[in-house]
This record gives C-alpha cells, sequence and structure tokens, in this order.
C-alpha cells in the first residue's frame, strides 16, 4: 500500500453512516489516518476515527474463522455459490452502486435479493400504496415549517443531528424560526440527552406512542381523550391550527414492535392529508441506516419493487412473503447467504443451518463466526459511491477519503461471481 | 476500417431534404459517411425498407424522483405482461424495460423532462442504468426559493442568466423547464390556484413575469432548446385562455409549450368542457418562435406524474385506483403521482383524446410540434405507433371515433378534418425537429458525420401501426442492436449537456444561501463530469450554446 506523505484536508465531506448524511463534515486526512475537525457528536465523528484502528486495515479475510488469503476466500466463495441451490444477497448496509451490483450478481446466480430491514421500509412504502399521501422533505422542514411534532421516543439517538442541523435551526427564509414550536412526543427516554438542546422552542412531551391514533382523533374532534393534560393538549392543538406549514415526523422503526404500527402510520398520514383541505401539512417518515432508502430506491428503479425479487433463469419476480430473505433463514429454507455489509456497525445475526458469507467492512459483528469473511472498504471513507438521503429526494455523493486497502464490496462481488 | 451499408433503402431524411428516395447509407466508427472508405463487412438488404434517422423523444418521464415513486406505488400492475424477462407495466416500466422498448420502436434519444437539480443525481442514475437510448433532462426552475427571491428583488437579469446557467452545469441538463411557473412554490403558502398575471402570496410575482425572465435566460445564454413550459392551470377547463396568455408573456422569444392537450381545454357547453384546439394551433401556426409537443391521451390505465403539485393535489379525487402521493421537495419544487384510467366512456377522456388529435392535425408545421403521450400521463409511450397510426389514417380514426362509447361528435371537429400525416411528416415531426430544437447536430440526420442511428422499417408491411412498432433493424452509434424484433447486442447511450458559460460570482452568493438556508452544502449539490462517469454510470456530451442578445 503506497502512503501519502504529508495532509489532505477534505471538506463538505458526506457522512455516510447515518440517513441524515450530514454533509458539512471536516476532514483532515494523514497518514492515511481520519480526523474529524469540526465540532460534531462524538458519537457522529467517532464513526471515521476508529477507521484508524490497525485492525481496520489490517483484518484479512478468513475461512470459518482463520484468517486466509483473500484469493482463496475468493475461491471458497465461488465455490460455495456454484454449490448453492438458492443464494440470497442480504444487503444490510448499502449505496446505490453495491446495490447495483448486488442485483447483477443475483441475476447471474439466479439468487433472491433483500435486505435487512425491508419489512420496515415495505410498510413506508406502503402507506402511498394504500392511500393519499402528502409528504415532504429536510429543507422544506427547516425553511417553512413554523409547526414541527415528532412523534419519538430515542429518535435523536438514531438521527444524533437531526434537532440540530434539520429542526430546531436559526435560519428559515419563510418564517420567523424564534417563533417555531417543536413539540418532540414519546415516552421521554433520552431524547432530551440526546438533542443536548436546550432550546425553548423544544416541548417535550411524554405519551406512550402505541396511542397516537387515539391522540390523532382528539386533535380532529378537538376533544382530549389522552393522557397529555389537558393544558398542553390545547398548546399543542393550538399550534397545529395556527400553523401555516406543519410538519409531522417519525421513525417507523420506532413502532415496528407495535402491533398498532400499521395502524399509526396510515392514521398520521389520514389526518395530515385531511388537514390539507384547508391549510399545508405534510409528513416525513425518518429512513433506517443502513441504506436502506439507496437499496429500495435503486431496486425501484431498475425492477419496479423495493426489495424481495427472485431470479429463475430468464425472469424475476417479486414476492414480498416467499422472498423475504429473514424469513427463509429463520426456516432453514436457505444453503447459502451472502450478507452484504459496508458500512453498519450493528452485529450481524447470521444463521448455523446454512452456509454464511460476509462481505463487509472491517470489524464487521456477527453472532457467529461465517463460513468466509472478506472485508470491503467502505464507500465514503475508501471508495466513492452515491446515497440517498432520509426523505427519499435528495442523494448525496460519497467520497474517497484515503488510500483503501480493501477492494470495494462492488469488486469483490464481481471476484466471486463469474 | 469497416464499413456496414444499408442498400437501396427508401430513405426519409428531412434535414437533408431527402423523402422517399432510394438510396445507400455507409457506416463507419459509428458515425454515418458518405462513401465507403473501407471494406465493406456487413451489408443489410434495404430493399422494400424504409430507412429513418433514429426516433428522438424529446419529452419522456424516464427517470426521477417521482417516476421511481409511481413504480413502487402500483407495483400491482407489474407482473401482467407475457413472455417477458422484465415484468414491469408500460406506464411505470423500469429502466431496463424502459431502454429495451424504446430501442424495439426504433427511438435512440429520449428526455427526461422534469429534474429537480437537488434529484438529478437519481434521475441520471436511473437514465444511466437505462440501455441503449442517448438522454438527457430538462433542470426544473421557476419555483425554486431561490430564483423567486432574484426576481422579486428586481434582480438584473444577467443575475438570472448566470444562475440559470450555473443549475444546467450542476445538473449536467440539456434544458430548463418550467413547471406551472410560481404555482408549486404557491401551494407551499396555500395557494391554491395561480393565474398569469395573479401575484404569489409571498413574492408577489405572477407567472407571466417568470415565465419571461426565464425564456430570456435561455435565449440569452444560447441554450439551444427553448424554455420548455409547463403552462398554469393544468388540466382546467377553460385553461387555453392561460395558455394562450403564457405564450405571451415570452414576448416573442422561443418557448416550447409542453404537452399543449392538457392546457387547450375551452369552457363552453353543458358539460363546461370543450375543445380549444382552434385558438391553440391558431397561435402554433402564426407566431415563429414557438412549438409544442402534445401530450396525447389515449385510453388505458396509465400514472399521472408531474412537478405540479398545485394541480396533482386538486386533482387527487380522480385518482385510479384510489391512492396518490404529493411531495413539496427541498424549496426547489414539488411532485405529485395520481393514477389515472383514461377511458372512453368519460366524456372529458374521450374528448381529451379528440382534442390531442385535433392539435396535431390542425398544426400546419410539423417542424413545430412534436409527438408525445407525455409519457406515462397521456399514455405510455409504448402507444406511438399507434398514435402514427390515428394521424396517418383519417378512416382508422373516424371508425374509432364512431366506436366510441360515448358520442362526442358534436363537439370535436376531428371528422371535419381530411388531413393525414406523410411519412415525411412523421420523420419530421419524430426525427429532424425534436434533433434541431435540441440543438443535437449530430442527430436526427443521416448527414455525413452524423451519429449513426438508424432506424429501418419493413414497408412491405401495410399496417402503418406494426410497422412502426417493429422496425426490422435499430442501428445505435453503428451497432445494430436490434434485428427482426431481437436485441442482438446492449450498448450504453451518452448523457447529452450544455455547459453554457456564467460569471462564477453567481456561486458565491448561492454559497451563502446554501450555507444559512438549506441543508446540503452547494459543492455536493453540483454533480461533475467525473462523478457522472465513474459513479453515476454516464459519459457526457456536450451540446454548443452560442450566447446571443436581445437588441
Amino acid at each position: 500500500m503506497p502512503k501519502i506523505s504529508g495532509s489532505l484536508s477534505h471538506k463538505n465531506v458526506v457522512c455516510p453512516f447515518c440517513s441524515l448524511h450530514c454533509d458539512d463534515l471536516e476532514i483532515n486526512v494523514y497518514d492515511n489516518k481520519l480526523s474529524v475537525k469540526n465540532n460534531i457528536p462524538k458519537s457522529c465523528a467517532s464513526k471515521f476515527e476508529q477507521l484508524n484502528l490497525p485492525i481496520y486495515r489490517e483484518m484479512p479475510a478468513t475461512i470459518k474463522g482463520k484468517p486466509c488469503e483473500t484469493k482463496k476466500a475468493y475461491q471458497y466463495s465461488r465455490q460455495l455459490i456454484k454449490e448453492s441451490k438458492e443464494t440470497i444477497f442480504l444487503n444490510s448496509s448499502v449505496d446505490v452502486n453495491i446495490t447495483r451490483e448486488a442485483l447483477s450478481a443475483a441475476s447471474k446466480v439466479n439468487g433472491i435479493i433483500d435486505h435487512v430491514n425491508s419489512s420496515i421500509f415495505l410498510k413506508n412504502i406502503s402507506i402511498y400504496q394504500r392511500r393519499g399521501y402528502m409528504a415532504t422533505s429536510l429543507t422544506e422542514i427547516k425553511n417553512k415549517s413554523d409547526t414541527i411534532i415528532v412523534f419519538s421516543n430515542n429518535l435523536f439517538k438514531t438521527y444524533p443531528r437531526l434537532m440540530e442541523k434539520f429542526l430546531a435551526t436559526n435560519d428559515s427564509f419563510s418564517i420567523n424560526p424564534k417563533n417555531k414550536k417543536i413539540y418532540v412526543i414519546g415516552k421521554q427516554i433520552s431524547n432530551k440527552k440526546d438533542c443536548g438542546s436546550k432550546d425553548k422552542r423544544i416541548t417535550y412531551i411524554d405519551f406512550n406512542n402505541k396511542n397516537i391514533s387515539e391522540l390523532l382523533t382528539s386533535f380532529a374532534n378537538k376533544k382530549n381523550t389522552t393522557s397529555i393534560s389537558n393544558k398542553i393538549f390545547n398548546k399543542l392543538l393550538t399550534s397545529i391550527e395556527n400553523s401555516k406549514y406543519l410538519s409531522i415526523l417519525w421513525a417507523t422503526s420506532e413502532f415496528y414492535s407495535y402491533k398498532e404500527c400499521d395502524e399509526i402510520i396510515y392514521n398520521i398520514s389520514a389526518y395530515v392529508v385531511s388537514l390539507n383541505k384547508t391549510m399545508r401539512a405534510a409528513c416525513l417518515s425518518l429512513a433506517g441506516n443502513d441504506g436502506d432508502v439507496s437499496f429500495s430506491q435503486t431496486l425501484g428503479w431498475m425492477s419496479g419493487f423495493p426489495s424481495r425479487i427472485k431470479f429463475t433463469g430468464n425472469f424475476f419476480e417479486y414476492d414480498k412473503d416467499s422472498h423475504n430473505a429473514s424469513q427463509l433463514i429463520n426456516l432453514g429454507n436457505s444453503d447459502l447467504v451472502i450478507y452484504l455489509n459496508s458500512l453498519s456497525e450493528k452485529k450481524l445475526i447470521l444463521n448455523k443451518k446454512n452456509k454464511n458469507i460476509v462481505i463487509g467492512r472491517p470489524c464487521t459483528k456477527y453472532n457467529i463466526e461465517p463460513d468466509i469473511f472478506i472485508p470491503c472498504g467502505i464507500p465514503g471513507v475508501d471508495f466513492k459511491g452515491h446515497i440517498f438521503r432520509t426523505d427519499n429526494v435528495v442523494s448525496l455523493p460519497l467520497s474517497s477519503l484515503r488510500l483503501s486497502h480493501n477492494k470495494s464490496l462492488q469488486q469483490v462481488l464481481r471476484e466471486i461471481i463469474k | 476500417m469497416s464499413t456496414l451499408c444499408l442498400k437501396n433503402g427508401r430513405v426519409f431524411d428531412p434535414i437533408n431534404k431527402i423523402f422517399n428516395k432510394k438510396k445507400d447509407i455507409y457506416i463507419e466508427d459509428g458515425k454515418i459517411t458518405e462513401v465507403s472508405n473501407g471494406k465493406i463487412s456487413e451489408t443489410i438488404d434495404c430493399n422494400n425498407k424504409i430507412v429513418m434517422p433514429g426516433a428522438i423523444d424529446l419529452h419522456t418521464h424516464i427517470g426521477g424522483g417521482k417516476v421511481n415513486i409511481a413504480r413502487l406505488m402500483l407495483q400491482e400492475f407489474h407482473n401482467n405482461s407475457d413472455n417477458d424477462y422484465d415484468l414491469t407495466a408500460d406506464f411505470v416500466p423500469s429502466t431496463l424495460k424502459t431502454g429495451l422498448q424504446y430501442i424495439k420502436m426504433g427511438y435512440t434519444s429520449c428526455f427526461e423532462p422534469a429534474v429537480l437539480p437537488i434529484n438529478a443525481r437519481q434521475s441520471h442514475a436511473e437514465m444511466a442504468d437505462t440501455p441503449f437510448i442517448d438522454k438527457g433532462g430538462y433542470a426544473l426552475l421557476g419555483n425554486d426559493d431561490f430564483l423567486l427571491d432574484l426576481i422579486s428583488r428586481g434582480a438584473h437579469q444577467s443575475e438570472i442568466n448566470d444562475y440559470v446557467a450555473f443549475i444546467l452545469k450542476a445538473t449536467q441538463c440539456i434544458g430548463i423547464k418550467v413547471v406551472n411557473p410560481g404555482g408549486i412554490n404557491a401551494f407551499k403558502f396555500n395557494q391554491r390556484a395561480l393565474n398569469v398575471d395573479e401575484n404569489s402570496v409571498r413574492y408577489k410575482i405572477t407567472p407571466r413575469k417568470i415565465v419571461r425572465v426565464l425564456a430570456r435566460a435561455v435565449y440569452e445564454l444560447g441554450v439551444p432548446h427553448p424554455l420548455h413550459v409547463h403552462c398554469s392551470n393544468l388540466g382546467v377547463p377553460g385553461n387555453f385562455k392561460s395558455t394562450i396568455e403564457t405564450i405571451k408573456a415570452a414576448e416573442g422569444l422561443p418557448v416550447h409549450i409542453t404537452h399543449i392537450q392538457f392546457h387547450s381545454y375551452g369552457n363552453n357547453g353543458d358539460r363546461n368542457f370543450s375543445s380549444a384546439s382552434a385558438e391553440i394551433t391558431e397561435y402554433i401556426n402564426k407566431i415563429p418562435n414557438l412549438t409544442c409537443d402534445v401530450g396525447q391521451v389515449l385510453f388505458g390505465q396509465t400514472a399521472t406524474m408531474s412537478g405540479d403539485s398545485m394541480k396533482q393535489h386538486a386533482n387527487h379525487s380522480h385518482a385510479h385506483p384510489d391512492k396518490w402521493l404529493c411531495m413539496d421537495i427541498e424549496c426547489e419544487a414539488g411532485c405529485g403521482v395520481v393514477p389515472f384510467k383514461y377511458t372512453d366512456q368519460s366524456f372529458v377522456n374521450a374528448l381529451q383524446w379528440a382534442i390531442g388529435l385535433e392539435t396535431f392535425l390542425l398544426t400546419e408545421d410539423p417542424d413545430k410540434i412534436f409527438l408525445t403521450t407525455d409519457h406515462p400521463n397521456g399514455a405510455p409511450f409504448t402507444s406511438y405507433p399507434h398514435l402514427i397510426k390515428l394521424l396517418m389514417d383519417k378512416t382508422f380514426r373516424d371508425n374509432l371515433l364512431d366506436q366510441m362509447s360515448v358520442d362526442i361528435s358534436k363537439h370535436t371537429i376531428l371528422k371535419d378534418i381530411k388531413r393525414e400525416y406523410t411519412l415525411s411528416e412523421i420523420a419530421t415531426m419524430t426525427r429532424s425537429a425534436p434533433a434541431k430544437i435540441l440543438g443535437l447536430k449530430n442527430k436526427g440526420s443521416l448527414s455525413k458525420d452524423a451519429d449513426a442511428d438508424i432506424t429501418v422499417y419493413d414497408s412491405s408491411i401495410k399496417d402503418i401501426e406494426e410497422m412502426f412498432a417493429n422496425p426490422t433493424h435499430v442501428i445505435k452509434d453503428g451497432i445494430v442492436v436490434v434485428k427482426d424484433g431481437e436485441i442482438k447486442k446492449y450498448t450504453w447511450g451518452k448523457t447529452q449537456v450544455v455547459k453554457p458559460e456564467y460569471d462564477t460570482a453567481i456561486e458565491k452568493k448561492l454559497k451563502k444561501y446554501f450555507d444559512k438556508y438549506h441543508t446540503i452544502a452547494l459543492p455536493n449539490y453540483k454533480i461533475s463530469n467525473d462523478e457522472m462517469s465513474e459513479v453515476i454510470g454516464s459519459d457526457i456530451n456536450e451540446v454548443e450554446c452560442i450566447r446571443k442578445r436581445i437588441s
């Protein structure tokens, strides 16, 4: 690996690690090591700086947990793919170009392609598959939204800069930002702490978000039947009624475990649609941090479907039940799963009933040792790329900040699918 | 050097005023040459064949956020075709199917007319994944807060020109489009309509003013394609008056009015809906710098998708199936996706069908009118051969009119129109005219050194619809990519762009605006040539701009 002497400074770096994809980072690279120069939350900066640890450079490919030459890992991967009756490509954190390559790979081996979060993002897509939907995006919210409701239990842990950079901002060109009213509604576990803001414009309201539908009905009927005090309820209702542009935000992943999940997101969107008869209001359902939007958008334009596609000979088909990778794996109906994990630090849950190949960023975590692990570079750090922001409409360029010790995930896929 | 020869074909090449003349065409290195310089490696016998340049669709929604929303929203319509690798619906095809179906019809260049600057990366990525065809996009302006603020503050035209040029360069687009000028922005401030001379509540400027400054900017920058205008009052009965006022707003500067059928409605009769094609085509025929495409409606299920969130929201109650989406986007514009089924049982839909055909047939000069369905808003592009037959065969269209479930005969002059388009006129409106108006000097013609994008049809096929649906050969950049309906080779076209010069001082102002109000940084808004080729996946071809001044 050649060394670059001297220091390189990259401005306006797009962070690939959370779906807000903040692009105001300034990162210095010296001796191929990254240091974040601006004042951003530690949890964000550490995602770059931990990549300086020697283990990120030195992590080898492994076969059954034992280090091996990368060539051998490729060779064994090709063998497993050849022996497999149906290979599943399970994306766990990807950008646009990795998704393109994964789809191409799945088509070559008659495989299935899915994403670990598809059960969640399919719920978001299903909103506009079932009824009307009024959506908005982050710059609109920043500049036009005078009243913002965020349904959140601990959303700001997942999106650390959401409040500071997009909601409680001090510059807005069509409203007086000082008069913004921001309501964070949910179990107040760590919102206040994670927001890091003592901003008086923010009101934290303790509420069980399983009961959002009841709250919305109370708004519609102007009669409080919820656990929220009448004083707070009336303040909230007045803000909504006086609003020139109301935004309601949530992350479906927070509601996913509720049996009321579908009902909640359906009712929020219906409420917002009804408000638009006389005023302006819009929704923003925040996407997951594992390249969910990039995956579903790219698959959408390449196949017409957002996930769960199976290739058979000259055809491909979508079936959200039959080609649900997690279900197939859990039921033992798969013989080989290739995990694609270029960004995420989350632990991959592998199943020992099938063979597992993990193509992942160095130090990818898993519950059991995969049959093969092949390290890959990280888009936005080691390689250029292209990734969608949480609001679905903005996509950003990912830079290559340093020389990579590993091949890109696309290059690895091309090596093992020949 | 190897040479491909198309021998003895009946050639239609309007740019060179060649109409139905037997001629050999030679191709070397992807270009057309007059005489073979080398050994002829392959000869295609074009006896009983018609040879035309590859067709160009200058207005088709093939890539970008709203197209993808429609694909995902309407999944139940996928999987319905037979014997196809890709089963997406014709009105919301995947990128692969889009490329396949266009090339099989002999179309070699297509242009996405609504690229939101903030969404340009996605639009280009989708188009990059669309095989065979060359492509390009028109960047949407005229509802973005930055421009509206400039206009409302009385900025000098040169500053607006710089901003427009910046947007073209930053988004890698070939033209500028305005949709419901100022109206999408006004909708965000809860205005539900905005007429041509009505002030928006927020910026206190009119659509007329917006059209005027943008038409002038595009003209002065020397962008070949005139300002592409989606007028105010989309689909509203009586809207022909605002369409005429929008045309007047350009004050004689070149403008292209898009999907004019949707803007040619009167409000006469007991149903308050009537054809105003006569009034509209009178303007098209008499104003020299005015061109339009039609946006023909044909019957069947489709999806309407538009940047015009104001009007799409107003029309959402017509959704079929009953679901829709509208979105406000990044202080630039918006979008609305509303699925729709046109049926000949509906008086309005049937009359829309007739209004589109009247507009085609009453426009005298095929250089001024372009064959579009505003894919997929009026119908999917796969219906072009059917539309060509409607234009070329009076008996066919009269029969269809007679068979309508509702009687619109008293409301349309269609039967009184004797005109049948000729093959020469079809070649003009689908080849040479769009190439000219887009500034594509190497396309839409069979001149020496032109790109060898060529379509060969079998003239022994009597049914004109069948003939146009099934070219025997399609050649893209000199390579035979389709033969007898089968794909012979996959190729990937280029992205056509313009990059007019501008004073980069505008970027300092933009940087301040972005730093303060936007949620991304200005450098990440711009798409570089390297990003286009290395990350997005499409090489670009720069179309020349020649600056002009209004005297």
